[in-house]
């Protein structure tokens, strides 16, 4: 993937900024680059597994549960010359977002709930891509939402899909299959997996409005 | 048709807000817009759009940020103690109503109209905690449920403080009572049993086992919240990890 290489097992993003919340630095020649624990972030993990996701650097991208913006900083760096819009709601997370977003020229950091696309619906424009990483019961609703408001026709979408957020009780694999049948009613699945053995109980859909 | 964007309106011709950092807050919009706002903008704002969008952005932010900190714990704790009174009303007039029946049925339609209304009112409250909650103590809530969470935080006063109090305290808070009427007995050398549980109770891993287990779990589920709590108030994100370590202690107990 872009801007992405594997060090010593574990991915890096190469970035001109310096580590937002302690992750280690490796210089290789004259390239910096941070490190990503798949641990931390499911993105990584995914990279991990081999599995990638086309970036040319210059997309739109609506990012869905940003946090306090670990897994956010990275995808900056692989869309250094894009735009991503960063959709969070909780305030304590957002205070380090912030941080983030004033350092990085590429991210517009939005206090708003991502189950109420239309309130910022005059806000962000149409977009390439969306990344959605939220551990609600209504996830698969949120993102159907978001993507009728801002996502291009033939842009896709990778959302993490926590099963226990869904369902707290049932079997995690009935669930992942009822939310691949859910979601493929308006999109087009183009791959999916667990995320195992980095973060438990979770899947990654990756797939085209 | 009319459309709000951050940076003005637009309806026959577009209009350019004069403080951005108010018409960021009122560009809603009740379906998608027909074309992408960073089209219009760039054609309006030009080469700046994005700088002065992000501007806005994270002025906006910064101030709500600073706002909404705080003051979602109030509002969770007031929600707490509507809740109790208004379950502690439906009980009352519930138990008034089967008074009445056994003498006359004549009022018996009021009544049920007036507990389905009112238990309307219970659930919504519900979902309103349920709602801050997350938002507030993600963690909390995953272990605790949003319910539990929202009475510690209203017993101990605040989030913060729930962080800093022992687990020990967490297993027993709203078991008082029974705590030192225990320990007084203990001190003038009877025998006596200390409360296992209080508010913790209601969680459904505690209530569901036989009562001998329950001090096992109710321990255990303590620390787990105490954990949850302090993430919570000092970094306010998910952790995944916490609730299978209890799930897993949970299905322990169980087997054993």
């Amino acid at each position: 993937m872009r801007n992405v290489r594997i060090i010593n097992g574990t991915p890096a993003t190469k970035s001109r900024y310096g580590s937002h919340y302690g992750e280690r630095i490796f210089l290789l020649g004259s390239e910096r680059y941070r490190e990503w624990i798949p641990w931390r972030s499911k993105l990584s993990a995914m990279i991990l597994k081999g599995y990638e996701i086309e970036m040319k650097g210059e997309e739109k991208i609506l990012y869905l549960g940003a946090a306090s913006g670990t897994t956010l900083s990275h995808l900056a760096d692989i869309v250094d010359e894009g735009i991503i819009y960063a959709v969070e709601y909780s305030a304590k997370p957002f205070l380090k977002l912030l941080e983030l977003a004033r350092e990085r020229e590429n991210i517009i950091p939005l206090l708003f709930d991502a189950g109420k696309p239309w309130l910022y619906s005059g806000i962000v424009e149409k977009v390439d891509f969306i990344y959605q990483d939220i551990a609600q019961k209504n996830q698969i609703e949120i993102l159907r939402m978001n993507s009728e408001f801002f996502l291009k026709k033939g842009g896709e979408f990778l959302i993490m899909v926590k099963a226990k957020s869904i369902d707290s009780t049932a079997d995690s694999r009935g669930v992942f299959s009822r939310v691949l049948k859910d979601l493929s009613k308006d999109f087009r699945i183009l791959h999916h997996d667990t995320l195992e053995p980095y973060h438990r109980d979770h899947i990654f859909v990756h797939g085209k409005f | 048709m009319r459309y709000n964007l951050w940076f003005g309106t637009v309806d026959d011709g577009i209009r350019i807000s004069e403080d951005f950092k108010k018409s960021f807050l009122l560009a809603s919009n009740e379906s998608p817009l027909p074309f992408s706002v960073s089209e219009l903008g760039l054609r309006v704002l030009g080469r700046d759009y994005y700088r002065i969008l992000r501007k806005t952005a994270i002025e906006v932010a910064e101030e709500r940020v600073r706002k909404e900190l705080g003051s979602d714990e109030m509002y969770v704790i007031a929600l707490v103690k509507a809740l109790e009174e208004v379950e502690e009303a439906i009980n009352m007039v519930r138990e008034k109503d089967e008074d009445i029946r056994l003498v006359k049925e004549d009022l018996a339609e009021h009544f049920e109209r007036a507990l389905a209304e009112m238990e309307r009112l219970r659930s919504q409250i519900e979902k309103e905690i349920d709602a801050v909650m997350q938002k507030i103590a993600p963690n909390l809530t995953e272990i605790a449920g949003a319910k539990i969470g929202a009475k510690l935080i209203e017993k101990f006063g605040s989030l913060k403080k729930l962080a800093f109090a022992p687990a020990s305290k967490i297993q027993i808070a709203g078991a008082e009572k029974s705590l030192y009427k225990a320990l007084s007995r203990m001190k003038r050398g009877k025998e006596a049993r200390v409360p296992k549980h209080g508010i913790i109770f209601l969680h459904s891993f505690v209530r569901s086992l036989p009562k001998k287990k329950r001090g096992k779990m109710a321990r255990f589920l303590a620390t787990k919240i105490s954990i949850a709590a302090k993430i919570d108030y000092f970094r306010g994100e998910l952790e995944e990890e916490l609730f299978s370590s209890l799930k897993k202690r949970y299905e322990e107990l169980r087997r054993a």
